[in-house]
């Protein structure tokens, strides 16, 4: 087990300039995802981390030891990818041993730590067959057992799950989640999809061509984004966002948008800055008409179960609401909306940078 | 009174009529499939059997059995095949390591590799024939300049003629086979050699799990697919030594032109029959695993 630590790193191909100066650093244990868009930087990261890429400048660190110009070999990490990258012409057994066999490790070691990774993944009848007889859960696992039977220092996992059907996705999200709370070895995970980040995580890292947007717990990049990008990156469905002027009189503030009125309650911004007012969908309500509120004509109903989301037309924008339960509402008709006291987001229209209260 | 006209209801054959002739979908497929069955027999069928009728006297084998030249050219064709194939597959297997790599000039590289597979075989032939040539040749007057001695007569040596021979064809039909051992090693997804560096492999361990393990059935089929498009290449040696000096570096396939250009027909033909023990099972080989 060992922490990680990026220090002003940047990586250009040719010309072109890719990661932009990124420091961050990774505590012992931890599991951090990287999450962000395609193109982000996020997969160059971690294969600069793992000694697949070169670092154009800056250093990174493993266990406090600059790897800039260590090997690949000799980083001491396991790497997950998104293909399991299983080599195709050997057994399982063999697949999960490969990298002990390398190092001329003696036959019962390998034996035994193989058989001790297969058992907890739950491979072991799996052992003597050939990538190709296993299905993409099981290959996916047969990769994850290939790093953990090296007891690495640091797991790398890019995409792993992107290749998996929406159900095994979700089951190999919870194994993921649980095997690194049993071996507790820091991880390094690399996705695009930010309920895997959201779920999974000890902490985020939110990236965004070549930059970090934000770094922090989940649940503090949902409730307080820092700029306009993460509100809308974390969170399903996406924040709304309305632009708009801030208007304040006698003790109450709401924002001017299109001649609609949105009350904002005790939220930052001076009278007349033009602003973005952000409200996740689940914290917008159907309200009795006589409190503030805004009214909205109803698009779209979307019931889920559990919940119903509605798509409602609110002067020129559309908003979504998510509520629990199922509210007898149908297209077309007009409906009240409150934002819940609090729960608003505001964002400087020029920067996009949060409004500090 | 009216009738009512009742249509009139054949009665249902019981026994169903036996179809004379074919139904238009069999005469669609015999017209479909007689011109190719023509072709076969005029140009396939039509030939090998003449060549077989040619060579059917017992007495050919035994003149040409005691032909010295025929021991002679079978030997030669044998290290044409073992040594000269075998020594080209793996330049070739380690050339295609060397080109698949992206930097832009071993792509232009790669272009003037394919030069001598692209050009025609008889000019291209002919010229390395002049440049071994003892006296004013290219390379012995190179030789000659750089160490003021005679380099050896490169055509007029058994061994060093048949080794010129073998290199010609290396040259000629390198390229070729690169190119097919470069698109199966394309076909080896990345992944696997960042998978072997993180797993601490090196180079050579890279290729011994990674590449060979992929790329063996390719090398395989193309090293014998090789051998019996050899045994029929006439080029290299009758270009270059034109099976001299004293029809020492024969090969079957230059054998049977010197037995034709000496109307000895019967003798030709059975150079071509004694052959078929050499192709045979290579094509056995390679039948079995195509259809794997």
């Amino acid at each position: 087990m060992s922490s990680v630590s990026f220090h002003h790193v940047e990586k250009s191909f040719g010309a072109t300039k890719v990661i932009h100066g990124i420091s961050f650093d990774i505590a012992d244990g931890e599991f951090m995802v990287l999450v962000g868009p395609s193109g982000c930087g996020k997969s160059t990261l971690l294969r600069m981390l793992a000694g697949l890429e070169d670092i154009t400048s800056g250093t990174i660190a493993i266990d406090g030891r600059v790897v800039n110009d260590v090997d690949s070999k000799d980083r001491d990490i396991a790497m997950v990818f998104q293909s399991y990258a299983l080599y195709p012409h050997m057994s399982v057994r063999e697949n999960m041993g490969f990298r002990l066999r390398l190092r001329r490790a003696d036959r019962r070691e390998i034996d035994t730590r193989v058989a001790r990774a297969a058992q907890i993944l739950k491979l072991e009848p799996y052992l003597d067959r050939f990538p190709r007889e296993l299905s993409g859960g099981q290959r996916q696992r047969v990769a994850m057992g290939r790093a953990i039977v090296r007891d690495p220092k640091v797991f790398l996992f890019d995409e792993p799950l992107s290749n998996l059907d929406a159900k095994l996705r979700v089951q190999m999200r919870s194994e993921i989640k649980a095997l690194h709370q049993r071996l507790k070895t820091t991880t390094v995970y690399v996705t695009h999809d930010q309920i895997e980040a959201m779920t999974m995580a000890d902490r985020i890292v939110v990236m965004h061509d070549g930059r970090v947007e934000q770094i922090g717990r989940p649940l503090d990049l949902y409730d307080r984004p820092n700029n306009l990008f993460v509100a809308q990156f974390i969170g399903s469905p996406a924040m709304n966002v309305v632009s708009g002027t801030v208007r304040r009189h006698n003790g109450s503030a709401w924002l001017e948008a299109d001649g609609v009125r949105w009350p904002m309650g005790e939220v930052p911004g001076a009278e007349g800055q033009p602003v973005v007012f952000g409200v996740r969908p689940e914290h917008l309500d159907l309200a009795r008409t006589d409190g503030d509120h805004v009214a909205g004509d109803v698009i779209v109903v979307e019931p889920t179960g559990a919940e119903t989301e509605l798509l409602v037309q609110v002067g020129a924008s559309q908003v979504t609401l998510v509520t629990s339960g199922r509210p007898r509402v149908r297209p077309g008709e007009r409906i009240a909306l409150a934002v819940e006291p609090g729960m608003g987001h505001v964002f400087d229209r020029e920067s996009g940078q949060r409004l500090v209260d | 009174m009216s009738t009512i006209a009742l249509p009139k209801v054949e009665p249902l054959d019981p026994i169903r009529p036996k179809r004379r002739g074919l139904s238009p979908w069999q005469v669609w497929g015999v017209a479909l499939l007689a011109p190719y069955i023509l072709v076969f027999a005029v140009f396939v069928v039509y030939p090998v059997a003449y060549g077989f009728w040619l060579a059917r006297d017992p007495q050919s084998y035994v003149r040409l059995f005691d032909d010295p030249v025929f021991a002679g050219a079978v030997v030669n064709t044998l290290v044409f095949l073992i040594i000269g194939i075998n020594v080209k597959m793996l330049v070739a297997l380690f050339l295609s390591g060397f080109f698949v790599n992206t930097r832009p000039w071993i792509k232009w590289l790669s272009i003037l590799f394919i030069l001598p597979w692209a050009v025609p075989s008889i000019p291209t032939i002919l010229s390395v024939r002049f440049m071994l040539n003892p006296e004013w040749g290219l390379v012995n007057q190179v030789i000659f300049r750089l160490t003021a001695a005679d380099g050896p007569n490169w055509l007029n040596d058994r061994w060093l003629a048949l080794t010129m021979a073998i290199l010609v064809h290396v040259w000629k039909s390198l390229p070729f086979w690169t190119m097919i051992l470069i698109a199966g090693r394309l076909t080896i997804p990345p992944e696997l050699y960042e998978a072997a560096s993180v797993d601490g492999a090196s180079k050579w361990q890279k290729f011994r799990f990674v590449t060979w393990p992929s790329l063996a059935t390719l090398y395989l089929t193309s090293t014998i697919l090789s051998m019996i498009w050899t045994l029929g290449d006439f080029n290299s040696v009758y270009l270059l030594t034109g099976g001299g000096p004293a029809d020492l570096t024969h090969v079957l396939a230059t054998l049977g032109i010197r037995y034709l250009r000496l109307d000895q027909v019967d003798l030709a033909m059975a150079t071509i029959v004694v052959a078929m023990p050499f192709v045979l099972p290579l094509m056995y080989f390679m039948m079995k695993r195509l259809s794997k």
